[in-house]
Order: structure tokens, then sequence, then C-alpha cells
């Protein structure tokens, strides 16, 4: 047997990270395979975007892939697959992030081609007018697609007449509103801010990549971007909201409410409750009830979208026109007993050892080491999150279990939205509270 | 000593039983993926039955003597594990991945079930829902599922791909619990099945405890199976298909060659030209300036070839501005164009280049790495077929790759289905969907 170390104790990638140009930056070396991937992130997302102006920071941040100064939207593209390599720029809640991966052996042209259409893009009349036409065209496909309506829906009346409101790629009615000259504009204002960052992850070397970011990039101003914090309003009693598309033999549900922000100092403890409710896959209260005993769907989880601002809590799920309604009641019924008891000795010691037992798998590949410090740094819990995380999901008790479904979880203050056969069960809701029926 | 440089030697054990096992060893995180490959997909179905193996797949955990129904995930789970399993045409297969010092559970409870599986109508009934609830997902109510079961119900007439791997929905109604026992005595035997480790463990340890829980089981005599061949097809079939949906497309399939085939090579070269990344002939062509909202030439990749012939399916969305006739015109055009002319030695190139950098991308995971060598086994009958792969795609030439195209992407070879959306008054009187 050869020798080795003891290969059953998992330990962190080492990270190592220094700030040059104002920027920091974070290395992770692995060196399994010849692959490199390199995010830059900035502070800031979808949010940003004015009102009425929904998908504008995105749209911008794929405008930069469509074409430099020196090269066009096609050379690009060509570029960048004869290296075998991805490139993409998108906008998500609280960051804009963009990302190339290709081969080692690429690095520098790699490294170059993102030089290009972070500091030189050309945002090109023709380019911009296809993009634009390319996501009306998806967004109208889009509408076949009742599990992205209805998620879709629940957001917009979740976060109504906050930042965070609309989809992050606009909408059908936003789009046609926008321009190429709007998009350039909101480059030369947002890209490139205090608060920017790298993350490098692949088979690299770190002072390469340190003197990489000095000698290619600019200094950032030391002038942030001052994101005003906002707080949506609470959900009070039961709002039903059916998005009828009498075709459908089947009922897309979501239906929640505001969670918690990523740094809420119960964040841990929510995800361990959160695992126990509906998040735990076959070892989750709504699994057993609504699948394993009742057959009332093939999927249901629950999950917390955690933001910097309070995201959205939701169960989502499915089940056939027919038992629309009964699925719902009995949704609300797990939540509403397990806001009761809390957990028992054992979901509480399993849910404790699947989230510390699985750890070392979220840090299997390249992207998911890179998601990792993203989330650690966009949400400024501290780079020390990733260490401490399994010794702080090991001290959760039954009692935090429980206070936390009782704060954070509520089956009586909700918002349901359904896309489906909305006359088949519309009247049954109107028990909960009122029912909007939507085209 | 393995030609892929980046593939894990593969060690192998067949057990008295015909069990065969194969190890990888990977010391980099300590973690494995276990999984078991069986012979067992809707190829092996009849009319009737169909859905059966995937409807099987679901009451592998519905328990044993020792364990509860529902409660191997939770056990797995509980352990610091994730899992599933999934059908296909060719084969069924069950994973763990898990702390690699979890090993020995992971074989016990996969052992357990292929032993002593118990089958009731109690677990049966509610499970026959939520696999109804499942084809509603993924056939029904999906902008596409029908239409791409229709492509394969026209594309074969003989061969049992004819049929979705979900089933039909009137078979799933009527399976019975002796339909499951059959299946169950029939397929999941260990002379049907490949146990694959990649991971952090050693391939001896592995060796040992898979004898010491998988050798009591009885091998089965193999089970007589017909498999009708599909005839070569002697010309363009076509079909409509009426929903509402909010745009027009087509999906259509040209019959290709089986997993163990050289031509699979260029081919997957071919649909790598034709629709890989911004640069390829389908993006710049039709969906760049809005003609198509997506273009798509696909065969599936390593190691998810189909085993029997299979299908390149080449399928388009239209733009809502953009007439469906005109865009399927306009692409059989640059696909003929194609077939006529040269290829480009930058273009054969950069596609070699695309297919095995997303090749390393996928070696990422002990998961991938494990589908390659147990799928490879399962349907090519040989997992060293992965030691050729890169090697195999460096050397497709540009001569391969057009002689491929001219002698598949026929139109004789060619079935078409059009989506042509209706509104809800003609969706309902063309009767119900299901």
């Amino acid at each position: 047997m050869n020798p080795k170390p003891d290969p059953r104790t998992f330990s962190l990638p080492p990270i190592f990270s220094t700030t040059r140009n104002g920027m920091k930056i974070y290395v992770v070396p692995r060196s399994e395979l010849p692959l490199v991937s390199v995010h830059l992130v900035l502070p800031h997302g979808a949010e940003t975007d004015p009102t009425g102006k929904a998908g504008l920071a995105d749209l911008t941040a794929e405008m930069l892939t469509l074409g430099t100064r020196k090269r066009s939207g096609p050379q690009i593209a060509s570029e960048v697959d004869s290296l075998g390599a991805s490139l993409s720029a998108h906008a998500g809640w609280d960051a804009t992030s963009i990302h190339i991966q290709g081969l080692k052996e690429d690095l520098d042209h790699l490294l170059e081609l993102l030089r290009e259409v972070i500091l030189d893009p050309a945002f090109s009349e023709e380019e911009f007018s296809q993009l634009q036409r390319r996501r009306l065209a998806m967004l109208a496909q889009q509408k076949d697609e009742s599990q992205i309506v209805a998620a879709e829906r629940f957001e917009e009346i979740l976060f109504r007449e906050t930042p965070y409101d609309h989809p992050v790629y606009g909408t059908l009615k936003s789009l046609p509103l926008l321009s190429r000259e709007e998009t350039q504009d909101f480059y030369q204002r947002r890209f490139l801010p205090e608060g920017s960052f790298w993350v490098f992850v692949g088979d690299l070397d770190a002072e390469a990549c340190f003197g990489q970011v000095e000698t290619k990039f600019p200094v950032v101003p030391p002038r942030p971007i001052h994101i005003p914090s906002f707080k949506p309003q609470e959900v009070s009693g039961v709002k039903t909201i059916l998005i009828d598309r009498p075709d459908l033999t089947q009922s897309q549900i979501r239906l929640g409410h505001l969670g918690i922000p990523h740094a809420h100092p119960d964040y841990i403890p929510f995800e361990v409750m959160n695992y126990i409710l509906g998040g735990g896959g076959f070892s989750s209260r709504l699994m057993q009830k609504i699948r394993v005993e009742l057959g009332l769907t093939y999927g249901i989880r629950s999950s917390l979208d955690s933001r910097k601002n309070l995201g959205p809590f939701a169960v989502a799920t499915f089940t056939p026109t027919e038992t629309t309604f009964s699925c719902v009641q009995e949704i609300l019924s797990v939540m509403k007993s397990f806001r009761l008891q809390g957990a028992s000795k054992q979901e509480e010691e399993e849910a404790i050892h699947f989230l510390r037992g699985s750890y070392p798998m979220r840090f299997e590949t390249l992207n998911q080491i890179a998601q990792r410090i993203i989330q650690t740094e966009v949400h400024g819990i501290g780079i020390e999150f990733l260490e401490d995380y399994p010794g702080k999901i090991a001290a959760v008790q039954g009692a935090d279990i429980l206070r936390c479904a009782q704060e954070h979880v509520d089956s009586e203050n909700l918002i349901i939205t359904i896309v489906g056969r909305a006359k088949a069960f519309s009247h049954d809701f109107e028990r909960f509270g009122p029912v909007e029926v939507w085209e | 000593m393995s030609q892929v440089k980046f593939f894990p030697e593969v060690k192998e054990h067949r057990l008295a039983n015909g069990l065969l096992v194969l190890v990888g060893e990977i010391h980099t995180l300590p973690m494995i993926s276990y999984q078991v490959h069986f012979a067992a997909g809707s190829r092996y179905e009849k009319p009737g039955i169909t859905g059966m193996t995937h409807l099987f797949e679901h009451m592998m955990f519905k328990g044993t003597y020792r364990v509860k129904p529902e409660e191997f995930a939770r056990i797995i789970q509980a352990h610091g594990g994730t899992l599933n399993a999934f059908t296909t045409t060719d084969n069924t297969s069950y994973y763990e991945n898990l702390p690699a010092d979890k090993l020995e559970l992971a074989v016990e409870l996969e052992a357990d079930r292929l032993a002593n599986l118990q089958l009731t109508s109690a677990t049966l009934e509610p499970e026959r829902e939520v696999v109804r609830s499942e084809r509603k997902l993924r056939s029904v109510n999906s902008p596409f599922g029908l239409l791409i079961e229709q492509l394969f119900a026209l594309a074969y007439e003989q061969h049992p791909y004819r049929w979705p791997v979900i089933g039909w929905d009137h078979d799933l109604k009527n399976l019975t619990l002796d339909d499951c026992r059959e299946y169950y005595r029939t397929h999941y035997a260990p002379n049907n099945a490949v146990v694959v480790v990649i991971g952090d463990v050693f391939a001896e340890d592995v060796f040992n405890l898979v004898e010491k829980h998988y050798a009591l089981i009885s091998r089965q005599p193999s089970a007589h199976l017909t498999i009708t061949p599909e005839k070569p097809q002697r010309g363009e079939k076509r079909a409509i298909y009426k929903k509402v949906s909010q745009v027009a497309a087509f999906f259509a399939a040209f019959h290709i060659p089986g997993i163990a085939h050289p031509d699979l090579i260029p081919l997957h070269i071919l649909c790598t030209v034709l629709s890989s990344g911004r640069s390829s002939i389908f993006f710049q062509k039709f969906e760049k300036p809005g003609k198509a909202v997506e273009t798509q030439a696909d065969m599936g990749s390593p190691p998810f070839f189909y085993m029997d012939p299979g299908l390149l399916q080449i399928y388009a969305i239209a733009s809502p501005s953009f007439p469906l006739e005109k865009l399927e015109k306009e692409i059989w055009e640059e696909v003929e164009a194609l077939c006529r002319g040269s290829l480009p030695v930058d273009t054969l190139l950069k596609a070699k280049k695309q297919v095995r950098s997303a090749f390393l991308q996928n070696l990422q995971t002990h998961f991938f790495r494990g589908l390659l060598a147990g799928l490879y086994q399962v349907r090519a009958g040989d997992h060293r077929f992965l030691d050729q792969i890169l090697s195999r795609y460096e050397s497709v030439t540009a001569e391969e790759v057009l002689r491929v195209a001219q002698k598949y992407l026929r139109p004789e070879n060619r079935t078409v289905v059009s989506l042509q959306p209706v509104n809800q008054a003609e969706h309902e009187e063309l009767g119900a969907i299901e």
C-alpha cells in the first residue's frame, strides 16, 4: 500500500489572498486537472436596475462579451471557442460576475480576452439590437415554462415596489425600453467600482495571478457605489395568486414569505432547520408527507435564497390539477406542526451529520470553490466562514431549530402562487383569504 | 496505464456470482462515489409494460426486511452522503456520493436491496402516482416533451426506443405488483450489474467489502430477450403536433449507430461544429440574428451515447417573428452546404479542443468519472473504451467528419415533427393529453 497522509480528514484547499490596485484577489491552486477558472465580481447586481428598466445590469454585462474596440463579437466568440473556453457575464442579486474558464495552457490568452472585454467593450449598435431581440424571443418562449412563470410571479408579488421585484434578465415590457446608450452609460458609471474582487481557481500560481491583476488592470478609485438597503413589506394573511393556464394538467406551486439575509446570526441554525422541514430531500418532513405518504408530487423542497437584503423563503412543488388544493393544505399543515413541535433529537442529529459530512463535496469543482469564496465576499461574512462552517453547524441545538422555525417560518402569513387550471381550484383557495386570477 | 492521462487506472474484480467491480483510486478529497449500474433500461421492456424499468427504480427505495421504506436515503444522508438513481433506455443506475470512511455502509445497503427488496401494494400505489406526476412534469406539461415522444415513436417502428423511458400513462396506471416482482427477478441479478467505486479508497479494500456483502447473492439465469432491431429508413417521415404554445418549433432525428461504433466520434465532432459555442454555425446563422430562440445538433456525449443505434437530433425553436418553415429550410441548406463542402482545418481543431475541454471539465467530479467507467461497461460491454476516448477524438480527420455527415444526415434518414401552436379551444377539441 502506498504511504499517504490520512485520507479521511478534509481540510479546505489553501486560499491565498492579497489586495492589488484596490481590489481583493483570491487564488486557490488546484493542480489535479489542467483547468483554470477566473471570476471578476462587482459588488452590485440587478437590484441597481433603475425603476422601469429591469434587465439593464444584466444586459450591460452581456454586452461586454459581444465585442471590444479591437475584436468584433464574432471574433471573440471564435477565439473563445478555439480555446475550448467559455466566457460569460451576468448580473445576479447583489453582484455581477464576469467569468472565463478554459485550459491552463491558454491562461495568458484567456486573461487578455478578459482584460479587453472588461476595459474596452465596443457596445456596438448591431450587437445590442440582436441581443435585445434574442432576449425578447427567449422571454416569449419562457411563458410556456410554468416552473419559471411560477417562480417569477412569486418574487414579483413578494418584492413589489422594491429593487428585487423583477427578473434579473428583465421582462417583455422593460427590455424594449432599454437602449444601447443606456447600457454604455451604465457600464461607465458602474463598472469596476471599489469593492470589486477577483477569484482565480485551478492549475495556477498565486503570485503570478496577483501580478497579472496588477499589470493588466487599472487601480480602482476608492469611491464606493452607494446601494441603499431596503426592507420589503411583510406579508400579512394569506394571499393567493393564480396564473391561469387551462392547458396544463399539473399545477406549479410556490408559496412562502421573506427569509433572512446571509449575514443574519440565525443563518446557520436556519440551514439545519430547513434541512428538516423541506431542504433535506427524503429526510425532510415535506418530502415524507407530500410525496412518500400521499403520492401528491414527484418533488418538493423548501429553500432560502439568501441575499444582502431579505431574500425569499419558499416551498416549491407541483401536483396534478385535481390535488392542487389538498396539496397546499397539507404543506401548510406540515409547516404549522413543525413550528409547534420543532425537530426530534434524531432529526437534529441527522441534519447536522449531513451538513458536516457532505461539506467537502461543496469543494469538488473549480466553480464550486469559486462560488464558496464569492458568497462570503458578497455577503461580507468573512472568508473564515468557510473554515468555521462545520463547527458552527455542529453547535446548533434543538432549541435553536425550534426558535428559528417559530421566528422565521410562518404558515399563516404568506403568498401562494400557482400556475395551472385556475377554474378547477380558485374557489377552494378563497378559504385562505383573497384570491386573484391572472391571465 | 490508462491512456486518459487524467483518469485513474481502473482495477477490476469479478465475483463468482458474476458481479463485476471497478475501482478508480483518487485521493484528492476524502469522498467516494459508489455506483451500481444495471443492464436494465426501457430497451428491455415490451408494449403494455412501458415505464416498468423507471417505476421499478423508484421501488428500489421502498425498503427491505431491515430497512424501512424510504429509509435508505435517510441513512445515507445522515452519514453525510447524497444519493439518487436514474433510468435511461439502456441502464438503471444507483449512486451514493459520500465520505470515504462510509464505504461499507453503501456496500451493505446496496447489497441488501439487491437481495431483499420488499415489494408491497402499500408502497406501489402512492409511488405509481409519484411517477405519473413525474411524467406530467417531464413530458405532458413541458413545452416540448410530447413532441419529442412523438419524434421517437415515428423514427422507430420496431425497436423499443420508440416508447419513452417514463412510459405511457395508460401503462403506468396498469402496472402490477407481479410485473414489479418479475422485473426484479429478471434484471436485478449480480451477473447483470457493475459496481463502480471512485475516490479515496484502495481497490483491495473495496473488493473485500463487496465480496463480504454480495458473495452470497445468487446469480440468475440470463433473461431471454428479443430486442427487435430497427430497419434502415428509406425516406423522410414527417408529423405535426398541435398544442398551446408561444412558439413554433421542429425536432428532427437521423438514425446513427450505437455507442461502440467508430462513426460516433466524428459525428460528435460534427454536432460540435454545428452548434457548440457562439462561433458555431447554428448560433451565428440562426440564433445571433434572432431567427431562432435555440438551435441544436445533439447526440449526447460520452458516456451517454445510445447502446443500440440511436438518434442524432437537430432541433430549432423559432423566434416569434420568424416563420418556422423558412427556418427549417435554411437549416437544411446549411447542413447540406457542410456535407458538400470542405471542413476548414481551424474549424476542426476548434471542435476538437471544445470536446477535449468539455471532457476535462466533466472529469472534475468522482461522480462523472464513475459514470464513464460504469456506463461504458454496461452500454459498450467494456469500460476500457474510455482509455481511447481523447486520442480517438484527436485522430478524427476532416474527411471522416464529411463522410459521416454525408452518410447519416441524408433527408431519407430523417424524421421531423413540427410543433404547430393552437389556441385553447382547438387544443381542447383535439382531445385530452396525458
